[in-house]
C-alpha cells in the first residue's frame, strides 16, 4: 500500500539510489507540485505572488550558501554583498549596455563568482572557519567599493534604475509574469545543487569538509576545491542579485546589508546544512516567520503608533537569532532531517525507525 | 597637518579598537569561541551604561554597568554555549552569529533605533605639547587599554586559573579529561569579555552620540585580532596600533584619491593579506595538525 515511497531499501544498483527520483509515486508528486506552482499565479492575490516572487530569490542565494557552507564547509557571512554584486552587473548591463535579460542575469553570476575568487584566495592559507573573516571584509568593502567607482558604471549613491524588463521580446512586469521567471530560476538552480551533490566535485566538497587534512593526503587539491566552492556558492547568489534587479527594478547599495547576509544563514541553519533540501524548507519556514511577525507588527502599530517599522525588523532580528540557538542546541541537523525522520519511519512503518 | 600628529592621532584611536580586540581574544583563549557578536557586547554595555548613568550618580553607575556587563556574560555562557560544549567549533561561531542578531534586536527592541547623547565619563579636551595636541580621553583610555593588558597577561600566564583556561582553548575534550571545567573556562572568558567590552564602550563613547552603528566597532576589531594572532594580548595592542596608524596615513595621504574610501577598507585589506602570508597572526600560536 505504498502512496509515495517505496517500503524497504532495494536499491539493484549504485546508480538507482543515486537517482533523485525513485519511485513513480515520487514522480507523480513532483508533478503534482509543478502543477501547484503553475495554477499559483492564478488563484494568489498579488501580494502573495510578490512573496512567492521573493521567496524564490532568497532560496536561489540561500541554496548558493548551502554549496559553500553545508556542502563544503566554508563559513560565508557576506552572501548578501555577492547578492549585491550580481545585482549592480545585471542591472548595469541591462540599462547601460542594452544586454538582454538572460545574458545579464547569467553574467551577474560570473561576476559574483569572480569577486568572490578575491575573498577566497586566503583559502590556500587557512581553515574554513577563518574565511568567514573574509567574507565579511567583503561585506564591509561591498558598499564602499560601489559608492566610489565611476557613476556611469553603478550609479554611485542614486543606484540603478531598470525600466522595462523585457524577456525575448516580451514584457515581463507583471507580477505573474515574473513569477514564472522567478520560480522557474529557482528551480533550474536547485537542480543544479542537487545535481552537484551527488556529482565528483560535490563528493570532493564533502570530503574536504569532513577531513581537509585526510583528503588532501587522497590528492585532493584543497585550495583548488575551496575556491570552487566558493565560486559556486557566489554563483548563485549572482544570479539570485540579477533576478533581484529585474524585479524591484531599482539597486542601491542599502538593499545588501550584512543582516541580510546573516538571515541567509540563518535560514539555512534552521532548515539544514546537509542537503538543498534545508535551504528550501528553511527559506520557507523563515519567510513565514517574517511575515508573521510583518502581520503582527503592522496590526499593533495600528494599536500603539509608538512602535515603528524598526521594531518589526528588530523582532525578526531577535527571533530568527532565537530559532538559530535553538537549532544548532536542539537540532543541528535542522527540519530537513526531521523531515528525513518522517520519511524513514513511513518507509519502514510499522517498524520503529531505527 | 605634521606626520607625528598623524601618528599620535591614529594610534590613540587604534587602541580603542586594541581594546575590543582584546575583548574578542581573551574570549577565544579562554574557551576556543570565535566570537562575532563582540560588536554587539559593546553595544549591550553602551546602552546599559547610558540607562543606568541618567539613573545614577556617576561612580555608582559605572560600578553598576561594569557588574551588569558580567551578569550580561554569565548569562550568555549559561544559556548559548554550555549547551554548545564539544561541539564542533563550526556550530559554535554559527552560535555567535546567532547570539548577533538576537543581541542586536534585542537592543533595538528596548532602546529603539533613534540615537542619544552618552554622558561625559572622562575629561574632554586635549592636552598641547608644544604643537602637538593629544586628545585626553583616548589617551586615558590608551592607559586603560595597557593596564588592562598587563593585567590579563598576568592572569593568564602566572596563575593556575589563567592557565587552566589556555587548556581548554587548546582541546575541550583533553581539558574536560584533566579534570579542567570547560563550564568554568567558558563563564570566565564570557564575562571578562563583556567587561572588557563595556569598558571599550566607555572609552569609545564617553561625550559622544549612542546609536545602534556603534556595534560596527565589533566588525572594525577582527582584522585588529586577527592580524595581533588571536590568542595573543599584547598582539592585540601591537595590532591596535598599526592598524591605528595606517588608517590615520591612509586618511591623510590616500582618500584624497579614493574620495574617503582608503582610510575605511585597509583594515580589511590588510586582514586579507595576514590571512595569506601569515594566518596564524603576528603572535597567535601555530597550531601543527595532524591526521
Amino acid at each position: 500500500m505504498s502512496l509515495a515511497l517505496p517500503s524497504g531499501v532495494h536499491f539493484a544498483s549504485h546508480a538507482e539510489e543515486l537517482r533523485l527520483l525513485r519511485t513513480r509515486p515520487q514522480r507523480a508528486a513532483l508533478l503534482l507540485l509543478f502543477v501547484a506552482l503553475a495554477v499559483f499565479p492564478v488563484v494568489a492575490s498579488n501580494y502573495l505572488i510578490g512573496l512567492a516572487i521573493s521567496a524564490s530569490i532568497t532560496l536561489i542565494a540561500v541554496v548558493g550558501l548551502q554549496i559553500t557552507i553545508g556542502m563544503a564547509g566554508l563559513l560565508n557571512l557576506g552572501q548578501s554583498a555577492f547578492v549585491g554584486v550580481g545585482a549592480f552587473t545585471a542591472a548595469s548591463l541591462y540599462a547601460n549596455h542594452g544586454l538582454p535579460m538572460l545574458p545579464c542575469i547569467v553574467l551577474a553570476g560570473l561576476a559574483s563568482g569572480l569577486v568572490s575568487i578575491f575573498f577566497a584566495l586566503p583559502a590556500l592559507r587557512i581553515k574554513g572557519l577563518y574565511l568567514a573573516l573574509t567574507t565579511i571584509a567583503a561585506q564591509v568593502m561591498f558598499p564602499i567599493v560601489v559608492l566610489r567607482l565611476p557613476e556611469s558604471w553603478f550609479g554611485g549613491a542614486a543606484g540603478i534604475g531598470i525600466d522595462q524588463p523585457r524577456l525575448l521580446g516580451t514584457a515581463v512586469d507583471t507580477p505573474a509574469a515574473f513569477y514564472g521567471v522567478a520560480v522557474g530560476v529557482a528551480a533550474l538552480m536547485l537542480l543544479l545543487a542537487f545535481n552537484l551533490q551527488r556529482s565528483h566535485v560535490g563528493l570532493v566538497f564533502r570530503a574536504l569538509r569532513d577531513n581537509d587534512i585526510a583528503s588532501s593526503v587522497l590528492g585532493v587539491e584543497l585550495g583548488r576545491y575551496k575556491i570552487m566552492a566558493f565560486f559556486a556558492g557566489a554563483l548563485f547568489a549572482g544570479v539570485a542579485g540579477g533576478l533581484y534587479a529585474f524585479y524591484i527594478r531599482y539597486v542601491t547599495t542599502d538593499q545588501f546589508t550584512i543582516w541580510l547576509s546573516i538571515w541567509y544563514v540563518g535560514m539555512l541553519i534552521v532548515g539544514g546544512l546537509g542537503s538543498p533540501l534545508g535551504a528550501v524548507f528553511g527559506t520557507l519556514a523563515i519567510t513565514a516567520l517574517q511575515e508573521a511577525v510583518h502581520a503582527g507588527g503592522t496590526r499593533a502599530m495600528n494599536l500603539l503608533p509608538a512602535l515603528s517599522g524598526g521594531t518589526i525588523f528588530a523582532m525578526t532580528n531577535v527571533l530568527l537569532g532565537a530559532a538559530i540557538i535553538f537549532m544548532l542546541i536542539k537540532e543541528p541537523h535542522g527540519l530537513a532531517h526531521r523531515w528525513r525522520i518522517l520519511k524513514t519511519a513511513y518507509r519502514i512503518w510499522p517498524y520503529p525507525r531505527g | 597637518m605634521n606626520v607625528l600628529q598623524i601618528a599620535i592621532d591614529g594610534m590613540l584611536a587604534g587602541l580603542v579598537y586594541g581594546l575590543v580586540a582584546l575583548a574578542f581574544v581573551v574570549i577565544f583563549r579562554a574557551s576556543r569561541i570565535v566570537n562575532l557578536a563582540q560588536g554587539q557586547l559593546v553595544l549591550v554595555g553602551a546602552y546599559v551604561m547610558g540607562t543606568l548613568m541618567s539613573l545614577l550618580p556617576l561612580g555608582a553607575a559605572l560600578a553598576a554597568a561594569l557588574a551588569a556587563s558580567v551578569l550580561v556574560g554569565i548569562v550568555v555562557e549559561r544559556f548559548v554555549f554550555r549547551p554548545l560544549i564539544g561541539q564542533p567549533v563550526f556550530a559554535i561561531v554559527m552560535a555567535s552569529i546567532g547570539l548577533l542578531i538576537l543581541l542586536q534586536g534585542l537592543v533595538q527592541l528596548i532602546w529603539g533605533a533613534q540615537t542619544r547623547p552618552f554622558a561625559q565619563i572622562f575629561p574632554e579636551g586635549a592636552w598641547r605639547l608644544d604643537t602637538l595636541v593629544i586628545n585626553r580621553r583616548l589617551l586615558i583610555g590608551a592607559l586603560i587599554t595597557f593596564a588592562a593588558v598587563e593585567a590579563l597577561r598576568w592572569f593568564f600566564l602566572k596563575t593556575r586559573a589563567g592557565l587552566r583556561l589556555a587548556a581548554v582553548a587548546e582541546d575541550h575534550y583533553v581539558a574536560l579529561s584533566l579534570g579542567v571545567s570547560v563550564r568554568g573556562a567558558t563563564r570566565i572568558a564570557w564575562a571578562l569579555g563583556a567587561f572588557l567590552s563595556t569598558v571599550a564602550a566607555m572609552i569609545l563613547l564617553s561625550g559622544n552620540v549612542l546609536g545602534l552603528q556603534a556595534s560596527e566597532i565589533g566588525l572594525r576589531a577582527l582584522p585588529v585580532a586577527l592580524l595581533g594572532g588571536l590568542e595573543s594580548l599584547r598582539g592585540a595592542l601591537l595590532a591596535g596600533l598599526i592598524v591605528g596608524l595606517g588608517e590615520a596615513f591612509a586618511a591623510q595621504y590616500l582618500d584624497r584619491l579614493t574620495e574617503g574610501a582608503m582610510s575605511q577598507i585597509f583594515p580589511f585589506l590588510l586582514m586579507i593579506l595576514v590571512l595569506l602570508i601569515r594566518p596564524q597572526g603576528l603572535f597567535g600560536w601555530k597550531v601543527i595538525e595532524r591526521l
